[in-house]
């Protein structure tokens, strides 16, 4: 059983890896992968976005079948299924090996209830329209901090190895790290080298969860996981394949207590909790006197299930009630920033928020490397939320992959016609910084690069005296608000390197019927 | 690659362009005069050195005009490792003639092949995305398909060297175009909002890395700069469609017009100036083509010595 349990959590595990590896353009534009599949299998992702969105999407169906066989087998997800739980178990087996049984040391009875004030306060605050899954949610957390946070350090490492071994000109090594280079990038490494804001943050916070397993093993799947939470709530009975300790049998040598990668007690018999067990059948496994048994009961032999207390419960569901609304009174929600450029397809602000869960999978697949985390330019409530950083990367005019990946639809699936009409901003000319206009050099670059068929950019002629006294003809840009999209790509190629002499704002973006500066006739 | 039901899309799409641009430029702007002499010189064996060729097949009209200024094999000799260089900048496809005729730079790299070249790569730095650009615009699969290397240039890729010119002195520049045994030049003749019109000296922007967006603030002279350094060893003007309008990344098939002309010749130059006709426009009126012109890169003077212009329908 635990052979067939290890084998199931590394394949599903390469599975998610690949996936993740293949959310990225490789050369056509459908992806043709379900890259999202593990967000799209997710209860959590698909409750949250529809308590806080009231919008029902087909797609949520599939988080059913989790439910569905959860409610037979209890949390297998967690301990067969669950990318980032198994990468717990692999990081809480090297804390397993020096517990000692019967030794009070890697457990923590009293907090197990805390996964479950975090499950609560995210169904209320869902309720009132806040969308705050996505920081807690193990598929979500997994992904983005993956995607954000370790992927530019696991890139920027391979790449450099690689290119110190061609460095070092030795016959032989250096072609084959050469080679090796060209075959890894776009396959296993990302085409280019991502760079993302925020990557240090993102990745310390994962690095201190996966830390956490320094203090018991999988902590965070045992205390923290909201989907654990809301898994072991729903799958509790395991009615299809219960654990049950003969007390007749049982030797109360301990051994089990150590070896459960929940924490479930499966001793003394009698007390132990069906919603913390993470199936993983170790105790079965380690029972020297074969005292433990799986059988399909609904029998109920004693039940150690957590007793939440009524009034921390409802002390979670109230701090969520008294929070949710108390966002709104973020500066953002008064006046939008003008950095919250959100990719085409982004639903207006607020249905948007109710549904992002900030998996970053936007922001993995984006072909230029232009979609970020947002920090404040969102309000707290859409802390990570995509925004399009121009002089980063830009939108490209024929790419909808964003709207492809996106788990809950705050990204609408977009045709790329349809996106190629949707304005997600507009262009400024800032004239004290463009060179023709605060220079009397000719420059154009921006007007070279708008992309769509009938420029947004143009500009007008003006005769000069050039550099040397000579009569030249000046080419001033000029933006055709109307056609502009807000692609940006004329900001990231402004020649003026660090703040570019034309920029895009979010004003005139098509989602949005305040964000604009023209009257409509 | 490109089928008869494209093909003929493509050129219904031309041909209405060229409708509704209600008469802007003439359909082919040449001068007749040399034509039929020329038709007639071809027939003889002597050596050309600028050639014209207008053909329904691209691929064909390509090995035509290489062959009229006296094969191939006068410019790759065997053993090479050749650099064939279209332009690929532009995430778009073939009827938008914003990047060079996939079939062009086939002709080309099977040419040079048959020529004896040990390798041919084809490669550029592109505007867009690379994935996207060498895909959509055919060049990825045709040039593979004809035998070709097709590499993305990468950061690494770049060496900063002294091009010794009058405007660009130490710059980032393609590794292997430098190291290349001889550069084939393959643009598309196209509208640029900047320097007019786009043809072979400013497609050698695309073998150069850094702040080459720099190069606009002195475009004639940086573009005849970089032709000096790189001295490509043909020049193969595809002006199978070219674009005449909202380039040079374009993206309506208003804006272009089906020509089914390719032009070769070893003067950059000379493929200039004859270039700009193509649009109705002299060279007189390009910066580019004086200054190359006084830097001794060729001649102005296209339909001079050694001109040929056939059609082979």
């Amino acid at each position: 059983m635990k052979n067939l349990r290890r084998t199931s959590q590394i394949l599903i595990f390469i599975l998610f890896v690949y996936l993740f590896i293949q959310t990225e353009y490789k050369g056509r534009n459908e992806l043709g992968l379900p890259v999202r599949l593990f967000l799209d299998f997710d209860p959590l992702v698909a409750l949250s976005a529809l308590l806080a969105s009231h919008a029902a999407r087909s797609i949520f169906l599939l988080s059913l079948i989790t439910v569905a066989l959860t409610i037979f087998l209890g949390r297998f997800f967690c301990g067969w299924v669950c990318p980032l739980g198994t990468i717990h178990t692999a990081l809480g087996a090297l804390r397993m090996r020096g517990l000692k049984p019967n030794h009070p040391e890697g457990r923590y009875p009293k907090l197990r209830p805390l996964k479950y004030y975090i499950l609560v306060f995210i169904i209320v605050a869902a309720l009132f329209g806040w969308n705050a899954a996505g920081y807690l949610d193990p598929i979500s957390l997994a992904i983005r901090s993956l995607a954000i946070g370790y992927n530019p350090a696991i890139n920027k490492i391979a790449r450099s190895v690689l290119d110190a071994g061609v460095a070092l000109h030795v016959p032989v090594l250096s072609p084959a790290m050469d080679a090796l280079y060209t075959k890894m990038t776009g396959t296993v490494l990302a085409f280019e080298q991502p760079v993302f804001r925020q990557t240090l943050f993102i990745g310390l916070i994962f690095t201190a969860i996966l830390a956490l397993n320094a203090l018991a093993p999988r902590f965070w799947c045992r205390y923290l996981c909201p989907l654990g939470a809301l898994l072991g709530l729903i799958g509790r009975k395991q009615c299809a394949a219960r654990v049950e300790n003969d007390k007749d049998k049982c030797i109360s040598c301990g051994k089990c207590v150590v070896s459960c990668q929940g924490d479930a007690t499966p001793f003394p018999p009698g007390e132990w909790a069906g919603a913390e067990c993470l199936v993983c059948y170790n105790c079965r496994e380690v029972c020297p006197a074969d005292a433990i048994s799986i059988r399909a009961t609904t029998r109920k032999t004693g039940d150690g299930n957590v007793d939440l207390g009524r009034r921390r419960l409802l002390a979670s569901g109230v701090a969520a009630l008294l929070i949710a609304p108390a966002l709104g009174t973020v500066v953002q929600r008064k006046r939008t920033s003008p950095l919250l450029i959100r990719p085409p397809g982004a639903l207006p602000e607020q249905e948007f928020l109710s549904r992002c869960v900030k998996c970053g999978e936007c922001m993995k697949v984006c072909l230029t490397n232009g979609l970020h985390p947002t920090l404040a330019e969102a309000g707290f409530e859409g802390l990570w939320t995509p925004i399009l950083v121009p002089r980063l990367g830009y939108c490209e005019y024929n790419c909808n992959l964003c709207s492809q990946v996106c788990p809950t639809g705050a990204i609408r699936p977009v045709s790329v016609a349809e996106k190629q009409k949707i304005h997600i901003g507009l262009a400024f000319v800032d004239k004290n910084r463009c060179l023709p206009y605060a220079f009397g050099r000719n420059c154009i670059v921006c007007e070279e690069h708008c992309p769509t068929p009938e420029k947004a950019i143009t500009f007008v002629e003006e005769r000069a005296i050039g550099e040397n006294g000579e009569s030249i003809m000046l080419k001033k840009p000029v933006v055709n608000p109307d056609l502009c999209i807000g692609c940006g790509i004329c900001e990231t190629k402004c020649p003026v390197v660090d703040r570019p002499a034309i920029y895009v704002t979010a004003v005139n973006e098509s989602r949005s019927e305040e964000n604009q500066l023209f009257l409509s006739i | 690659m490109l089928d008869r039901r494209k093909f003929l899309l493509g050129l219904a799409a031309g041909t209405a362009g060229l409708l509704v641009s209600k008469g802007k430029l003439p359909a082919f702007p040449l001068p007749k005069s040399d034509k039929t002499g020329g038709d007639e010189k071809t027939r003889s064996a002597e050596k050309h050195s600028m050639s014209v060729v207008k053909g329904a097949d691209p691929a064909l009209a390509t090995r035509k005009a290489i062959e009229l200024i006296g094969g191939m094999g006068s410019f790759v000799s065997r053993g090479d490792v050749v650099l064939v260089k279209p332009n690929i900048g532009w995430d778009r496809v073939i009827e938008q003639a914003a990047d060079t005729n996939p079939a062009v730079v086939a002709a080309l790299v099977a040419m040079a092949l048959e020529a004896g070249a040990k390798k041919v790569f084809v490669a550029d730095n592109p505007c867009n995305d690379p994935r996207r650009t060498y895909k959509r615009s055919g060049i990825m699969d045709a040039a593979k398909a004809a035998g070709a290397e097709v590499r993305y240039i990468e950061d690494r890729d770049y060496v900063k060297m002294n091009l010794g010119g009058e405007v660009l002195k130490d710059w980032l520049v393609y590794r292997d175009a430098v190291d290349a045994d001889k550069i084939i030049n393959v643009p598309i003749a196209k509208h640029h909002g900047l320097g007019g019109i786009t043809l072979s000296m400013k497609n050698l922007m695309g073998i150069t890395g850094g702040a080459r967006n720099l190069m606009h603030q002195r475009l004639p002279e940086s573009i005849v700069d970089l032709t000096a350094f790189f001295k490509p060893e043909l020049t193969v003007l595809d002006a199978v469609r070219i674009l005449k309008a909202n380039g040079p990344q374009g993206g309506s098939t208003n804006d272009v017009a089906k020509l089914d002309t390719v032009a070769a010749s070893a003067d950059p130059v000379r493929i200039e100036a004859f270039g700009v006709t193509l649009f109705g426009k002299k060279s007189g009126d390009f910066p580019m083509i004086s200054i190359g012109e006084k830097r001794g890169l060729g001649t102005s003077d296209f339909m001079g010595a050694g001109f040929v212009e056939v059609d082979i329908g």
